[in-house]
């Protein structure tokens, strides 16, 4: 980048997902997919997928977000103001959750029934909640960003991550686990629809921002990410996983192999969904067009 | 503790000569910024201040080298300086014996404050066979301007010394404002623009400060002749000439106002793509809201009508009257310590070495002193070259010369070259032997680029690197072994020398930084006071300001000026316009470059990777060009690509290429210098009748996309 | 600091002098020009020099998890490379993206495998830059306080003013302060009808913009006795 070209055209972000960003593009997601699994489990109160989740959340996602840190030695200094940063509440969220969902899964495994694990189910799925909704809000939050200044933002990512969680859900029952499949498939498929039309609104709304929300969403469908948006979000992330669900309602049973096939795809559909968001975040120019000097009197 | 000190010294990153203060802390430059108590106001340019990452270069060269292998073959084996000057003083003996002294040619490049040792060494070793730019960049404005008005330099008056700013400026083929070029300063110019009521530019080019001017010419490049004419058409038919001045000072107003009447309005928008209006308003906006004074470009002087443009220009300043009133040309005073001019012309020159002189036949205001350096390729080339020895101190003539292809051809045919320079460009690559020079924070020298303002003490920041030396002690040291009468036991003798006239030691200036003659002591009108002439007028053969000039009627040329079409032109040769239908200029200089130099400075480097061009988005799109793409241009003598810029400030009908470059980090003999340096394209077959310049600035090209831009 | 856009000849001496005062590494600018031609018959040649403006409502210091960005009680924003942990958010909620996060690829020397100059190992001792933390543009406020504790006034003393303001051979950059209303940049922005960018964003920028025609301010006879001398003309001699 030559320095004059700065800021005369939309600029997209770079740092959270070009090159090491791609480390917080995972963190984020997986914030989503564990936060929403954890969700699910609490409903099927399977104890698989809270324990999956919590390695999601800890493990992955933790780890993810510390690798993509500048000074990851430094990375308690997060929680230090979450009066007005929503990193700091996120963390604080992770944290808590890390900390809640393990005390939970103790009572759930040993002490189950009692009020502590109650009160540690409330707490820890607060917590979860708050993992899976909070990217939305840091992103959401982002003035210079037209693309990412709506409220849906954050009820996307927490519905797409809920259907991953009910998604992953599947899969634990299928490897015989403690969910109910069928519940687990049509959680899945009504959340899939739900979300296409929600993608489909946010998208509306967002080329309704202004120029630079525009070209956020013409990026998309049409420029550099329209391969991602089209075979990723579209096609794996919501066809492909619509038509297994659908073959599964109609004709009865698929193969577990076609399922987890669907599984796998709505979790690409849902990486590829924040991929190109983050991806399409652009700016606005500094100035559009220079100010016309007044006229010589 | 750490040994940290202040240097108080002057930068000649280019022209200019700003006043810089730069710390040193054990050894190590950690800073550098301008210094406020100089003529500069403590003010620098990207190239100063990134003088620090080039001291510091790992590619400066460190020792003198002998060439091992065959011409450009990059083969060298270190040598001791004293081998190496043996060795170049041996050939100039040699050759001055078998050949006469002006088989020896001594050469610079544009002028980097060393030009008085260039020419003193010259005629020194008894040659003025002394290769410069001059006859491009500036030489032939102070010519014509002592021609005129029998006094050589005329610069505006925007300081205000004489309790008035010029109140109408032209810019004329001119980006003072990032030039600082010909012995003005963007810094003087930049400021008296908060006064000026009329600010008028003449440039095919927008620029920053032509789309906030009072009127914009969008000129054909090489048109300005009949551009100028134009206006003193219209200043003579509506009678706004200044009665007073032109009536009692000037010499041949009527056979002007006839050889004006030629160049109406309706004609000159013909010949210039401008609008009939604009030549009027123009015209009378300067000679009406004086006073007024003209910033004269070098792009003018890259023409080969140059010396009528010249004249012409200098006419019009004559007709308004703009000349010696405070806020208009000025012709500044030598300041007291003028004496280092002396030590340029102090060897005078003889018959002999006028008669030696390559092109003075041919050019008789350009090739006077000096040579005219396409002729001497030429001669070169067609193998009856007088010249056979070549000290070239830098310069990049291989580079900057036209017609690149030809150049190189002749280079190759010299006996003998030796360059100094900081790294190893194509023009040392080429050469025999290559002598290491210190950078300007490593010497202690005197700048006097700009004599009629300022002299200014450089003094010594760091250690060259390696065995690099100063110009002054190159100079010296040959010249002790060549001409040791006129040479110095070491360089601070020679730099007391210089400075004795205003009873200083070299040592006692050095302290003392700046000497100026600036501000009250200017004397204006001094046609009107015995100054030049008992009893007022101009030291010309008339004693007048010579519209109508009688040097040149006696040189055999046109005493008036006239408009010329460039060799090549839509009018000239239109069979050539059908094939090549853009008119090229090569002219416009970075603000972060100086030529060809700074493209290996990584700061410098940062603002533009590559050479651009800058193109109509109009006539762009018209051969499938976007912006960004490599673009080839191509002339009948070749094609080189660079960089496309869309650009809607520039005519349609003109491409605008970035001169002089070559990339330092290609490998050489040529550094890529074929790849894209204008230089292919321009031709040596045009030249300008009084001085020899050739058309850089303005010739015919086409242009396409260059797919792969490798 | 108010940028005059009238007055700007896009030199680039305003990023090389900030590269300079503050050691920058090659893959980071703390001012940036922003070029722009608009306007197809007689298009309007601009350059916005823009750097940190140090938003009065600034954005990047809400979001910073760690405090490592802060207002000082002066109006700039400084962030603490002791520590900040690179997570980058101010890089993203600025919106006029004058952060730049300093990755170890833009860190990698002036003369990569060849050598460390003498001024970057200086560099390394007096300024140091952290490879992960994000840095930007404050203008200049190492300079700024060692100027004013010896009694400098910014904008004024050099001492005391940004070396990008200082360098500027057009003038085009001034610096003071803007809660007093007699301060030049004050009088600059009331006269010349200064502008934010971007001011919908809410974040109260202390640059302002101002722009106009050469000439416009013309006024005869204002030249008398206003001219000004250059110093260190010798003339004491
Ligand atoms: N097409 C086209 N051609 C042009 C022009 C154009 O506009 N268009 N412009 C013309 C003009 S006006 C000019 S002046 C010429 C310029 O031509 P040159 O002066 O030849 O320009 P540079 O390429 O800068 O070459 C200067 C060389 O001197 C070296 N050097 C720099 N400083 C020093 C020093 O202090 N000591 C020594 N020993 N060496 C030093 C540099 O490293 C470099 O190699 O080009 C002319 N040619
Ligand atoms: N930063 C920097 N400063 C420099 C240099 C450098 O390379 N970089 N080079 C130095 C040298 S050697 C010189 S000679 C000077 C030159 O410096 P200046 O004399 O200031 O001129 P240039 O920038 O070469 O060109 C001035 C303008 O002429 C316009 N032009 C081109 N052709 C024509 C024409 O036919 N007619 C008219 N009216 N305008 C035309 C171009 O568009 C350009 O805007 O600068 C010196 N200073
Ligand atoms: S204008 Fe010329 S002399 Fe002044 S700082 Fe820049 S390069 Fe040096
Ligand atoms: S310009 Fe950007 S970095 Fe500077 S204070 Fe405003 S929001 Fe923060
Ligand atoms: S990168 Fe550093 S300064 Fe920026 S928000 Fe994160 S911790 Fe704060
Ligand atoms: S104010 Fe200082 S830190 Fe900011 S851009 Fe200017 S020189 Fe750099
Ligand atoms: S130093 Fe001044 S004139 Fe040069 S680019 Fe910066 S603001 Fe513009
Ligand atoms: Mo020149």
């Amino acid at each position: 980048m030559q320095i004059h070209e700065w800021m005369i055209n939309y600029t997209r972000q770079t740092e959270w997902i070009d090159r090491r960003g791609i480390f917080l593009w995972i963190a984020f997601y997986t914030g989503g997919l564990g936060g929403g699994l954890y969700l699910v489990s609490l409903y099927f109160n399977s104890l698989w997928g809270m324990f999956l989740s919590w390695l999601i959340i800890a493990v992955i996602k933790g780890g993810a977000h510390l690798i993509f840190l500048g000074k990851p030695l430094r990375f308690w200094r997060i929680v230090f103001r979450p009066g007005s940063s929503w990193i700091s509440r996120g963390i604080i969220f992770v944290l808590a959750f890390t900390v809640f969902a393990a005390a939970q899964m103790a009572f759930t495994y040993w002490l189950p029934g009692g009020p502590g694990e109650a009160v540690f189910k409330v707490l820890a799925g607060a917590a979860a909640l708050g993992v899976a909704v909070y990217t939305g809000f840091v992103l959401n939050t982002v003035r210079g960003v037209p693309f990412w200044n709506s409220a849906m933002l954050p009820v996307l990512f927490v519905l797409y991550g809920i259907m991953g969680g009910f998604g992953l859900a599947a899969l634990i029952a299928l490897g015989g686990g403690d969910v109910d499949l069928a519940a687990a498939e049509t959680g899945s498929r009504w959340l899939l629809i739900v979300n296409a039309l929600l993608a489909a609104a946010y998208l509306w709304m967002a080329s309704g921002r202004g120029e630079t929300g525009r070209q956020s969403v013409i990026e998309q469908v049409r420029g550099s990410m329209a391969a991602v948006f089209w075979t990723g979000i579209v096609v794996l992330g919501i066809i492909i996983p619509l038509v297994i669900g659908f073959a599964s309602y109609f004709v009865g049973e698929v193969s577990a192999a076609l399922l987890v096939t669907g599984v796998i795809c709505e979790v690409i559909g849902g990486l590829s969904l924040r991929y190109c968001i983050l991806k399409a975040g652009a700016y606005a120019p500094l100035v559009m067009v220079a100010s016309q000097p007044a006229a010589n009197t | 503790m750490s040994d940290t000190r202040t240097v108080k010294t002057t930068c000649k990153g280019c022209h200019g000569g700003c006043g810089v203060l730069v710390t040193v802390e054990d050894g190590r430059i950690t800073h550098i910024e301008g210094n406020p108590d100089t003529p500069t106001w403590g003010t620098m340019c990207s190239k100063g201040l990134s003088s620090i990452q080039h001291v510091n270069h790992p590619d400066r060269l460190k020792y003198p080298l002998k060439r091992t292998g065959k011409r450009g073959e990059g083969k060298w084996q270190r040598i001791s300086w004293d081998e190496a000057l043996d060795t170049i003083a041996g050939k100039m003996k040699e050759a001055r014996e078998k050949y006469g002294a002006s088989s020896i040619a001594v050469s610079q490049g544009t002028g980097r404050g060393y030009n008085r040792y260039t020419h003193r060494f010259a005629r020194s070793v008894g040659t003025a066979n002394i290769i410069t730019p001059g006859y491009v960049c500036h030489s032939p404005r102070i010519g014509l301007y002592g021609l005129v008005t029998g006094y050589g330099r005329l610069y505006c008056d925007y300081h205000g010394w004489g309790g008035e700013f010029p109140k109408t400026q032209i810019s004329w083929a001119k980006q003072l404002e990032i030039s600082s070029a010909d012995s003005e300063m963007a810094v003087w110019f930049l400021n008296s623009l908060k006064y000026v009521k009329n600010l008028i530019v003449i440039d095919p080019r927008e620029t920053a400060l032509s789309s906030r001017a009072t009127l914009w010419l969008q000129i054909r490049p090489g048109t300005d002749a009949a551009l100028a004419l134009g206006m003193i058409n219209v200043i003579v038919n509506e009678g706004l000439w200044d009665k007073e001045f032109v009536g009692k000072w000037t010499y041949g107003f009527e056979r002007l106002k006839e050889r004006a009447r030629e160049y109406t309005p309706a004609r000159v928008a013909e010949i210039t793509w401008l609008k009939e209006e604009d030549i009027v308003k123009a015209a009378r906006l300067f000679a009406e809201d004086t006073p007024g004074c003209i910033q004269v470009g070098s792009s003018l002087e890259r023409q080969a009508n140059c010396g009528q443009t010249l004249r012409a220009i200098i006419c019009l300043l004559g007709v308004t009257g703009n000349i010696e009133r405070p806020g208009s040309m000025m012709s500044w005073m030598v300041p007291p310590s003028g004496l280092l001019e002396d030590f340029f012309f102090e060897i005078p020159i003889t018959d002999d070495m006028r008669k030696g002189i390559v092109g003075s036949s041919d050019f008789k205001m350009g090739a006077a002193r000096t040579a005219h350096a396409d002729s001497v390729i030429k001669q070169l080339r067609n193998g009856n070259p007088v010249v056979r020895v070549w000290f070239s101190v830098g310069g990049q003539q291989i580079v900057h010369l036209a017609n690149t292809k030809e150049v190189l051809e002749a280079l190759s045919k010299l006996e003998f070259l030796a360059h100094a320079d900081q790294f190893m460009g194509p023009m040392a690559e080429h050469a025999d032997i290559v002598l290491p020079a210190a950078h300007f924070l490593e010497i202690d020298d005197i700048y006097n680029m700009h004599p009629r303002f300022m002299i200014e003490a450089i003094n010594k920041v760091v250690e060259p690197p390696g065995e690099a030396w100063a110009d002054a002690k190159i100079f010296n040291e040959l010249g002790k072994r060549v001409a040791p009468e006129y040479w110095f036991e070491n360089v601070e003798k020679m730099l007391d020398y210089q400075v004795r006239k205003a009873n200083l030691t070299w040592k006692e200036f050095s302290k003392l930084g700046v000497l100026a003659t600036m501000g009250k002591d200017q004397v204006y009108y001094k046609y009107k006071t015995d100054y030049w002439k008992k009893g007022g007028g101009f030291p010309t053969p008339t004693g007048k300001f010579e519209l109508y000039s009688t040097v040149l009627e006696d040189l055999g040329y046109d005493p008036l000026p006239h408009f010329r079409e460039p060799g090549e032109s839509p009018v000239s040769t239109p069979e050539l316009y059908k094939e090549y239908p853009l008119v090229l200029s090569t002219g416009y200089r970075q603000p972060f470059y100086f030529l060809s130099q700074y493209r290996n400075i990584p700061w410098l480097r940062s603002f533009q990777k590559d050479p651009v061009m800058q193109i109509h988005p109009d006539t762009a799109r018209k051969y499938g060009i976007e912006d960004g793409d490599w673009a080839w241009i191509e002339s009948p003598r070749g094609r080189i690509r660079q960089k496309a810029r869309l650009f809607p400030g520039i005519h349609p009908g003109v491409v605008m290429a970035t001169a002089n470059c070559f990339y330092p980090e290609d490998p050489g003999p040529l550094h890529g210098m074929l790849r894209s340096n204008p230089n292919v394209l321009t031709s040596n077959d045009h030249f300008d009748p009084m001085y020899g310049s050739p058309d850089l600035t303005a010739l015919l090209c086409k242009v396409y996309r260059a797919p792969d831009g490798k | 600091m108010v940028v005059d856009l009238t007055r700007c000849v896009r030199c680039y001496a305003c990023v090389a002098a900030c590269r300079v005062e503050h050691f920058l590494p090659m893959g980071m600018s703390w001012p940036k020009l922003v070029a722009l031609e608009t306007g197809a018959e007689h298009p309007i040649v601009s350059t916005y020099s823009v750097r940190c403006n140090q938003c009065q409502e600034a954005p990047c210091v809400d979001v910073c998890p760690t405090g490592a960005s802060q207002k000082r009680p002066d109006g700039i924003i400084s962030v603490d490379q002791d520590i900040c942990v690179g997570c980058r958010y101010c890089v993203i909620a600025c919106p006029y993206q004058n952060r730049t996060f300093l990755s170890r690829d833009k860190d990698k020397g002036f003369f990569p495998g060849q050598i460390v100059t003498g001024f970057e190992q200086a560099g390394r001792e007096q300024y140091p830059h952290e490879v992960g933390t994000t840095e930007k543009c404050n203008f200049c406020a190492e300079r700024i306080d060692a100027g004013m504790a010896q009694g400098g006034k910014p904008g004024i003393d050099r001492a005391a003013t940004p070396a990008c303001v200082n360098t500027c051979p057009a003038r085009a950059l001034t610096f003071g302060d803007l809660d007093d209303p007699a301060s030049e940049v004050s009088r600059l922005i009331l006269d010349k009808g200064g502008f934010q960018l971007h001011p919908e964003y809410g974040t109260d920028p202390s640059v302002y913009f101002i722009d106009g025609r050469i000439g416009q301010w013309y006024v005869p006879g204002k030249y008398d006795g206003t001219a000004q001398e250059p110093a260190g003309t010798g003339a004491e001699r």
